[in-house]
C-alpha cells in the first residue's frame, strides 16, 4: 500500500518538474511554426469529434489529406458549399500545407464564381455577379489566411497577384503582391519581373515601372524576354523617353 | 567462478535478458501482424490518389509516416504489456530472479529487448518509406523530363529540383527519430503499468487511453496554466491529466515536417533529451513498483 | 561465512486479501536449519506455506517477521543467491530456445561467458542426459525434460545450495527416479538441497532431514530414520525361513515382554515393480 502511494507521489512530482519544460519548448515549437503546438478546443468545433480525436493522435495530416481528397470528390460533382466546408476543415487541419490554400483558392475563385456566373438556379444575372463577387472574395480570403500561416513563402503571395491580375484587373494590389513574394529569400526570379509588368498597367506608376524593367534589361540577356522588351517598348512610347537611351530595336 | 559481481551493475547480464526478450518478441504473431499492417498501409499509399505529383507525395508521407508513427507506439504497448506477466504466469522470473540479478537489471533488459524491436521496426518500415519515395520520385522525374523536351535546360533544371524538393527533405529523419522516442516512451510507460497491473488487457486499455490523452496533454496543459473561469472540478481534471500524462504532442513533428516546416536541430535535440529523460524516469518508477513486489 | 547453509528464524508470512480486512497467514512462527551437504526436506500437504517459505528463502518474497538466510547472508540481499540454484514447480522455460540454449542464458545471468559457459554447459547437458535433445527447442520438451533442463539451469553456476519446489511433482516414475538419481548424486558431491514435496514416499529415501508444515507451522521435524521409527518395535526380514526356525523364534518369544504383532511377507512398491518392467534402473 505504501509503495502505491510512494508511485503516486513520484507520479506528480515527476508532472510538476516536466510542466515548465514541456510549456517552454511547446513554445519553442510555436515560434518554429510547428502548428501541432497550436492545436485547440476551438478546432474541435470545425472538424468534429472523431476527426479530432484522430487529429490528436498522430493523424493529423492524414485526416486532413482524406478531407482533401473528399473535397476533390466535392468538386467532380460542383458541390460548391461542401468543397467550401472541405477545404475550411482541410487548411484549419494542416494551415503548413500551401497545397490546400492554394487549391482552396484556386476552387472558389476560378471554378465556383465562374459556375456561379452560369447557374441557372438563380433567378437573375445580378444575383449571379453577387454570388461569383462572393466567390472570388472566399479565394481571396483563403490566400490571405494562408499567406498569416506561412508568411515565409512566396508561393502564396504570388497566387494572390495572379488572383488581383486575372480575377479583379487590381494591377496596383497585383504588383503589390508580385513585389512581395520577389522580397523574400526563396523568391523565383520572375516574381520581380510580374511585379514590374504589372505596375506598368498602373498609369500612375508607369515611371517607377520603367526604371525597374529598365534596370532588369541592363542586368543581360538573360532578363531580356519578349515580354519585358515588349513592355519597355510601350512605356518609352507612353512616358516619351528620349530616343537615345531606349534600348534597340533589333531586341524585338 | 563468476566473472562479474553480483548485485553490481551487469552489462553482460542485461546483455542477456535484452537478448532474450528480442528473440521473444520477434516470435510473437502480434509483432509480423502490426508489421504487415503497416507495410500494406505505408504499400498502399502509392496507389491511394492519381493527383499532382505534389498532392502524391504528400499523401504518400502522409500516410507513411503515420503508419509509422500508430504502429511503432502501439507495437510498443502490445509488446511490453505482456512481458512480465507471460514470465509470471510461465515462473520462468523465478528462475531468473532466484539468479544473481538484481531486479533493476531485469527490467532495464526487458526494456532494452523491446527498443531494440521498435528499432528494427522503424527502420524496416523507413527503409520501405524512403524506397517507395524514391521509386515515386524517379517516376515522376523521369516523366517530366520526357514531357518538358525542348524547353530550356535551365527551366527543366528547376522543374526537377522543386520536384525532388517536394518528394525528399531531409527534415524527415529527425521527425522518424522522434517517432522512436515516442515509442520509447510508451514502452516505458507500458513498463512501469504492468508491473502493478492485474492483466495485460487492463495494461494494454490504460496504455491506449494514456496515449490518447498525451496528445491531448498540451492542450489541457495550457488550459490549466491560464487557469481562467472553470469550475474546480475541471480544473482539477485538468491538472490531473498535465500532471500524470506526458506531452505526445511534443514528438508529433512529422505532420508539419511534410508540409515543409523545418525543424532547427536544437531544437530537435532538447525533444530528444526529453524523450531519454522520460525513458529513464519511467523505468525508475517501474522499479520503485516492482523492487519489493511479492512474487 | 557461515557454517549452516539455510537458517529461517521466526519466519512468519502474512498476505493481505484485497479490498478486504482478512488476512491469510502463509507461514507463522517459522524455524529451522539446514546444514551444509544436507538434502533437506519440507513436506506439507498444498497451501501448507511451503512454496512461500522457499521464496521468502530465495528473496523473491519479502517476509513479514523474521530473517532468512543463506550461509549468513540475508535473502534480502541479491548476493545471496549468488551460490544458489532454483528449480521452481512445473517450470516453463522460454519455449522458442533450445535446451543448450536455455543454459547459455541462464549461465549468462550468473556471469559465465565465452569458453567456460560454452564447457559447463556441455558438461550439465551430460549430467542431465539431454545432450542428444540440447538442438531441440524447450517447447518440444516432455515433462521431464522440462523438469532435467529446470535442474540443469539450477545447477549452472556450480551452486552450494539448490532449492526444488516440487521437484518430482507431474512427472512419470521413471522421470521421477532420474530425478532423485540426480539430487542423490548433488548430495555426494556435497551440494546442499532444500526440497520441498507433498509426494513422501518420493522425498523419504532421499531426504536425510525432513520438516513438516501443516497450515504454516512447522508440527514435525528430524531425521527422516528417527520420525519413521516406531521406537519399541524392531523389524526383521528373513530370506529362506523354513517353518521350523519360525518356530524356534516364536517359542523364544513367549516368556519375554515381546509380543509378536505381525508376520507377513514383504512387497515390493507398485513403483519398483513398475520400473522394473519397463527396464527402469533398479530400486537400490
Amino acid at each position: 500500500m505504501t509503495r502505491a502511494l510512494v508511485v503516486v507521489v513520484l507520479l506528480f512530482a515527476f508532472g510538476g518538474l516536466r510542466l515548465p519544460i514541456e510549456s517552454a519548448l511547446t513554445e519553442q515549437y510555436h515560434r518554429a511554426h510547428f502548428e501541432q503546438a497550436n492545436l485547440n478546443l476551438s478546432l474541435r468545433e470545425h472538424i468534429g469529434q472523431m476527426s479530432f480525436v484522430a487529429a490528436l493522435s498522430g493523424f493529423r495530416s492524414l485526416v486532413a489529406d482524406f478531407i482533401y481528397i473528399q473535397a476533390n470528390a466535392a468538386w467532380e460533382r460542383t458541390e460548391w458549399h461542401r468543397l467550401l466546408l472541405l477545404f475550411r476543415q482541410a487548411t484549419t487541419l494542416q494551415p503548413r500545407s500551401l497545397l490546400f490554400w492554394e487549391m482552396a483558392a484556386w476552387h472558389m475563385a476560378w471554378n465556383a464564381s465562374v459556375a456561379a456566373l452560369h447557374d441557372s438556379n438563380l433567378p437573375n444575372d445580378g444575383l449571379r455577379r453577387k454570388t461569383q463577387r462572393e466567390y472570388l472574395a472566399l479565394g481571396r480570403q483563403f490566400l490571405e489566411s494562408g499567406i498569416r500561416n506561412n508568411p515565409e513563402s512566396p508561393q502564396l503571395y504570388e497566387s494572390l497577384g495572379r488572383l488581383y491580375r486575372e480575377k479583379y484587373q487590381d494591377h496596383a494590389a497585383a504588383a503589390r503582391c508580385f513585389a512581395q513574394a520577389a522580397s523574400l529569400p526563396s523568391a523565383p526570379e520572375y516574381e520581380r519581373r510580374f511585379a514590374a509588368y504589372e505596375l506598368s498597367f498602373v498609369p500612375e506608376r508607369e515611371r517607377e515601372a520603367y526604371r525597374i524593367l529598365r534596370a532588369l534589361y541592363d542586368r543581360g540577356p538573360q532578363e531580356r524576354l519578349p515580354t519585358l522588351v515588349k513592355r519597355l517598348k510601350f512605356l518609352e512610347e507612353k512616358l516619351d523617353i528620349p530616343l537615345q537611351e531606349r534600348i534597340p530595336d533589333r531586341e524585338m | 567462478m563468476p566473472e562479474s559481481k553480483p548485485g553490481r551493475f551487469s552489462l553482460t547480464r542485461i546483455a542477456a535478458l535484452a537478448g532474450i526478450t528480442f528473440t521473444g518478441l520477434v516470435r510473437l504473431k502480434a509483432f509480423y501482424f502490426l508489421l504487415l499492417f503497416a507495410f500494406l498501409v505505408i504499400g498502399s499509399s502509392v496507389f491511394m490518389a492519381e493527383l499532382t505529383f505534389q498532392q502524391e507525395f504528400q499523401i504518400l508521407k502522409d500516410v507513411s509516416l503515420g503508419a509509422m508513427s500508430i504502429f511503432t507506439s502501439l507495437l510498443a504497448i502490445v509488446a511490453t504489456a505482456q512481458l512480465i506477466p507471460r514470465d509470471l504466469e510461465d515462473r520462468t522470473i523465478y528462475t531468473i530472479l532466484a539468479k544473481p540479478v538484481p531486479r533493476y537489471e531485469y527490467l532495464i533488459g526487458k526494456l532494452t529487448g523491446v527498443l531494440l524491436l521498435l528499432a528494427l521496426s522503424i527502420l524496416a518500415m523507413s527503409a520501405l518509406f524512403l524506397g517507395l519515395l524514391f521509386v515515386r520520385e524517379q517516376i515522376v522525374v523521369s516523366a517530366t523530363l520526357r514531357s518538358s523536351a525542348g524547353l530550356p535546360a535551365a527551366e527543366v533544371e528547376q522543374a526537377v529540383r522543386t520536384l525532388k524538393a517536394s518528394a525528399f527533405n531531409a527534415n524527415l529523419l529527425p521527425g522518424i527519430v522522434l517517432i522512436y522516442f515516442k515509442a520509447a516512451l510508451l514502452a516505458a510507460l507500458t513498463l512501469f503499468v504492468s508491473t502493478f497491473a492485474s492483466s495485460n488487457i487492463f495494461t494494454i486499455v490504460v496504455m491506449v487511453f494514456a496515449y490518447l490523452i498525451g496528445h491531448l496533454q498540451a492542450t489541457a496543459r495550457a488550459y490549466w496554466l491560464q487557469e481562467h473561469g472553470a469550475g474546480w472540478l475541471a480544473h482539477a481534471l485538468l491538472g490531473f491529466v498535465a500532471l500524470v500524462f506526458p506531452d505526445l504532442q511534443l514528438f508529433n513533428l512529422v505532420d508539419d515536417i511534410v508540409a515543409g516546416t523545418a525543424i532547427p536541430l536544437a531544437l530537435f535535440a532538447r525533444t530528444a533529451v526529453l524523450g531519454c529523460v522520460y525513458t529513464s524516469v519511467y523505468l525508475f518508477f517501474a522499479w520503485v513498483a516492482f523492487h519489493g513486489k511479492e512474487l | 561465512m557461515s557454517d549452516v547453509a539455510v537458517a529461517v528464524n521466526d519466519l512468519t508470512k502474512v498476505f493481505p486479501i484485497p479490498f478486504r480486512r482478512s488476512k491469510v497467514v502463509a507461514v507463522r512462527g517459522l524455524n529451522l536449519e539446514v546444514a551444509p551437504g544436507q538434502v533437506y526436506g519440507l513436506l506439507g500437504p498444498n497451501g501448507s506455506g511451503k512454496s512461500t517459505t522457499l521464496k521468502i528463502i530465495l528473496g523473491l518474497v519479502s517476509p513479514s517477521a523474521g530473517t532468512t538466510r543463506i550461509f549468513g547472508r540475508d535473502s534480502r540481499e541479491v548476493g545471496s543467491r549468488e551460490g544458489v540454484g532454483f528449480l521452481p514447480e512445473n517450470p516453463y522455460f522460454y519455449k522458442y530456445l533450445t535446451g543448450e540454449e536455455t543454459l547459455f542464458f541462464y549461465g549468462k545471468l550468473c556471469g559465465l561467458r565465452g569458453a567456460a559457459l560454452r564447457a559447463r554447459t556441455r558438461e550439465l547437458l551430460t549430467l542431465v542426459r539431454l545432450e542428444a535433445a540440447k538442438d531441440r527447442p524447450l517447447g518440444g520438451y516432455s515433462k521431464g525434460m522440462l523438469q532435467r533442463i529446470g535442474l540443469a539451469q539450477a545447477l549452472v553456476q556450480e551452486p552450494k545450495l539448490v532449492v526444488l519446489d516440487e521437484p518430482t511433482a507431474g512427472v512419470d516414475p521413471e522421470g521421477s527416479r532420474e530425478i532423485r538419481d540426480l539430487i542423490l548424486d548433488l548430495k555426494r558431491r556435497g551440494i546442499t538441497v532444500l526440497l520441498s514435496s507433498h509426494l513422501l514416499a518420493h522425498v523419504q529415501e532421499i531426504c536425510d532431514r525432513v520438516g513438516i508444515l501443516a497450515h504454516g507451522v512447522l508440527v514435525r521435524e528430524g531425521r527422516v530414520d528417527e520420525l519413521l521409527a516406531i521406537e519399541n518395535q524392531t523389524e526383521l526380514v528373513l530370506e529362506n525361513v523354513n517353518p521350523e526356525v519360525l518356530a524356534q523364534i516364536r517359542r523364544l518369544l513367549e516368556n519375554t515382554a515381546t509380543r509378536l504383532v505381525e508376520e507377513r511377507q514383504p512387497q515390493t512398491t507398485l513403483e519398483s515393480l513398475f520400473l522394473a518392467a519397463t527396464n527402469g534402473p533398479p530400486s537400490p
